[in-house]
């Protein structure tokens, strides 16, 4: 490199440009629904995200009150309240909703059977009636108004709040951390064994992983499910680990082995030499070896587990004490979905236990990304 | 002997009452309920007995069938078992297919409920309960045809029992706009179209139209064609078209369609402007009923569209509706058009039987009726008891039905009904011809023959 740092330096702020847009271009949407999740639904229907911030123009009605609102001066009866929220200010406002602007702040209006409404700049209202007024639904006020950004925490007390939210994490636990482990275990001694011990027929066994990982796993739920009904496992936390691991192994196996190989044959072909049996080379210099690979894959397949629902849906069933985390965020959506605000919110809550994993590990994952590409090392 | 007596009748008190607390409304305190129908559920003694029960409802819908389960549950002494899927449909079959099905699953399509009867998963509900059906329901024989399919064998047999019901054939407005700009609440289809014109005239703009649904985009279209090919063909067509013996390409299918475009395809007609019809969520597409000032005065959809009007929205002041009317040349009657969800027993468990008589118990009604959201055309029940009177106006509106036509893209064929029906009124509503989208629906549809 010595020599070359005029290129180098170039490079490097066209390098660093273009991580920088990635890095934007990634983060866009994650902000989005940020923002999303701050607002209520009816903002959410009323303008994009990207105006959130900003004091918009709105129009709107409000109602003015009703017959017990009420109050007696001299010969007229007033029912006198306000229009704007905290933050807002008056722009126009109208009893019409074909003409909502027809009137300025202060302006009198003059309305059917005598009936007076005024609105003044602070959005104090008063209407007025020579008769008493009888009405149960107060009349339409329409008004523009400047609206402050607003944002609110609603949607996430709402989530936090959901009913059986608590067992539902519990769950989704139970069904992650052995479906992590499990998996593992397995592959680690199945990756071993592909990459350093010889016997016939490995290569083919390889080859059969590989292709494995290209089978989509939705085929197999049918026949998978029909298996553990006929040896009497059933739907239960067994049944989905089973699963789950089963759905896990080929990625498993083929990034650990890929990564076994590539570790020095003379560390593991001295310890032959010194008479070590393969188990103790396995435990004593393989797996410390690994780690990094072991660890990135444990992050992979946490995170995979941890946001499935239809493995869980399938194996583990649908009832209240059975459900995992997606099914109870999927379940405020209500029937007929829709419910933005609440999925974004969901979404946000639901990624901080992987997030926490995935920092407390991040060191490995970069490492393990690697693993099997360079040989050597 | 006596106190013997006495304490097992204090007993039974105290049993009673801890079971009522977990009951919506207190057993015998209502004179507007059926009581009696429930006392005759205790003659059913389920007790420790188990039934599980898949279905679509989720959140507060979940909360409102597990109100009514809690009825079963009290009379009988046996334990429901609910859990609601938003994927329902995939995973009904998975858990038929794979062998460990719920006692009981809740249909929301017929025509599902039809393939897995056909593949054998489906119990045979008691002897008698169509001709029960026939009798009990307001335009009975229709709703008994709905849950009557051809089994493994080939021999028809009723298999899946309708209950709650939803009514289609409406169309939401404001009546404070409509009283704002004068507008008449139409009577007839002649009406309709002549408001239509007259609202664009003034400048308005007459219809929101939203046929986004994610996956199931296109939709709330077929709704629009359905109530038309009742209100410009007759009731044997209508049955002809869902079965196919009278083609998708047919004029008389082309005109219902054209009748959706003359709605539809009309910038000035629909918010947004043709355009954004496909493009509009449908349940965003009510919300301009309300804005300020209004982009439109009126949504056609079903009675479940309330659930997306802003917050706060009081139906029957704020938000109501009108039956969307037939035309007065035309002599029709009265149609309507509705959807409901069908219970059928997917098990050997005789419990889950019982759960098929209970449904019978005007009880089992009227505890969701007095809710919300629940429509029955059961006559049994009394209409008193609907939980506010929009409903009640909807109940009048299905047992007034002269005919009940359920919506037929739930009836027609999976490939059809729930995929190029939807994408070809999408196409339609992009400007496509209804010949063009008739003949490759047709054409689909005859590659399943």
């Amino acid at each position: 490199m010595d020599g070359h740092a005029g290129t180098r330096s170039s490079l490097v702020w066209a390098v660093n440009l273009a991580a920088a847009l990635m890095v934007l271009l990634w983060t866009i949407p994650t902000f989005g629904l940020l923002v999303t999740s701050l607002r209520d639904s009816d903002q959410i229907a009323a303008s994009g995200w990207w105006k959130a911030p900003f004091t918009s123009v709105q129009s709107d009605f409000v109602r003015a009150g009703t017959a017990p609102d009420q109050v007696a001066e001299g010969e007229i009866w007033v029912i006198a309240g306000n229009v704007l929220e905290q933050g807002e200010k008056l722009r126009a406002w109208g009893t019409d909703s074909r003409d909502p602007m027809a009137f300025a702040p202060g302006d009198v209006a003059t309305l059917a059977d005598g009936r007076t409404l005024s609105v003044a700049v602070d959005g104090a209202y008063r209407l007025t009636s020579p008769v008493e007024f009888t009405e149960t639904r107060g009349m339409r006020i329409f008004i523009t108004t400047l609206t402050p950004p607003r944002f609110t925490f609603e949607n996430f007390t709402r989530v936090i709040g959901a009913e059986g939210l608590g067992q539902a994490f519990l769950n989704t636990f139970t069904v992650t951390i052995p479906a992590t482990i499990i998996p593992i275990l397995i592959a680690a001694f199945a990756a071993y064994a592909l990459a350093w011990m010889e016997f016939p027929g490995r290569a083919l066994l390889i080859a059969a992983v590989v292709g494995l990982l290209v089978v989509p796993l939705q085929l197999a739920l049918i026949p998978l499910l029909k298996l553990h009904n006929d040896i009497g496992l059933g739907k239960g936390y067994m049944g989905i680990w089973l699963a789950h691991t089963g759905f896990g192994l080929p990625l498993a196996i083929y990034l650990l082995r890929n990564y076994m190989v590539g570790l020095p044959r003379e560390i593991i072909e001295s310890a032959r030499v010194d008479g070590a049996s393969d188990f103790q080379i396995f435990r004593r210099i393989i797996l410390p070896l690994s780690f990094p690979a072991l660890a990135s894959f444990a992050i992979f397949q946490f995170l995979w587990v941890w946001n499935d629902l239809l493995v869980a849906t399938v194996f583990l069933g649908n009832t209240r004490e059975q459900l995992v985390m997606t099914g109870v965020l999927r379940e405020l959506m209500g029937s007929r979905g829709g419910d933005w605000e609440i999925l974004a919110a969901s979404a946000f809550i639901s990624i901080a236990v992987p997030l926490v994993v995935f920092f407390a590990m991040q060191k490995y994952l970069v490492r393990g990304l690697l693993a099997g590409s360079v040989k050597g090392g | 002997m006596k106190t013997l007596y006495a304490s097992a009748a204090a007993l039974a008190l105290l049993a009673g009452s801890a079971a009522a607390q977990d009951l919506k409304f207190a057993p015998g305190a209502d004179a507007r309920f059926n009581w009696a129908s429930y006392e005759a559920l205790k003659s059913m003694d389920l007790s420790g007995q188990t039934i599980s029960i898949l279905g679509p409802w989720l959140g507060p819908d979940r909360d409102l069938v597990l109100s009514v389960l809690a009825y079963f549950e009290a009379a009988t002494g046996a334990t429901v078992n609910y859990s609601g899927s938003d994927s329902f449909e995939q995973q009904i079959v998975i858990d038929a297919e794979a062998g460990s099905p719920p006692d009981v699953a809740v249909f929301p399509q017929p025509g599902l409920a039809a393939d897995l009867a056909r593949k054998g998963f489906l119990r045979p509900l008691s002897a008698g309960t169509d001709a029960w059906l026939a009798e009990n329901y307001a335009a009975g024989q229709s709703w008994a045809d709905l849950g009557t399919y051809a089994g493994k064998d080939g021999a028809r047999a009723l298999y899946a029992f309708p209950y709650k019901a939803d009514l289609k054939s409406l169309v939401w407005f404001v009546p404070e706009n409509f009283s704002d700009a004068g507008y008449e609440v139409p009577q007839t289809m002649e009406d309709l179209k002549a408001l239509t014109e007259k609202i664009a005239a003034d400048g308005g703009t007459p219809w929101c139209i939203g046929l986004g649904s994610g996956g199931a985009t296109g939709w709330p279209a077929t709704d629009w064609v359905e109530d038309f090919m009742l209100r410009v063909n007759t009731p044997a067509d209508y049955d002809a078209w869902v079965n196919n013996t009278l083609k998708f390409d047919d004029p008389k299918v082309l005109a219902a369609i054209d009748e959706f475009g003359w709605f539809a395809r009309n910038d000035a007609f629909v918010s947004g402007g043709a355009g954004a019809v496909a493009s509009t969520d449908f349940r965003d597409s009510p919300k301009g009923l309300f804005s300020s000032p209004p982009q439109c005065y009126m949504h056609r959809q079903a009675s479940f569209i309330p659930s997306f009007f802003p917050e706060g929205t009081m139906i029957g002041e704020d938000a109501d509706f009108f039956y969307f009317p037939a035309y007065a040349g035309k002599d029709l009657g009265k149609p309507v058009l509705g959807a409901g969800t069908m219970f059928a027993v997917m098990s050997d468990n005789p419990a889950a039987q019982s759960f098929i008589e209970f449904l019978k118990s005007p009880i089992a009604h009227e505890i969701w009726m007095a809710q919300t959201g629940f429509l029955t055309p059961y006559k049994g029940v009394n209409t008193e008891v609907y939980g506010d009177s929009t409903l009640r106006k909807m109940g009048d509106i299905l047992l007034n039905a002269t005919t009940f036509r359920f919506d037929g893209s739930d009836l027609m064929p999976g490939a059809v009904g729930a995929g190029v029906f939807w994408t070809g009124m999408v196409d339609y509503a992009g400007g496509k011809s209804a010949a063009d989208v008739g003949a490759a629906i047709q054409a689909t549809w005859d590659t399943l023959k």
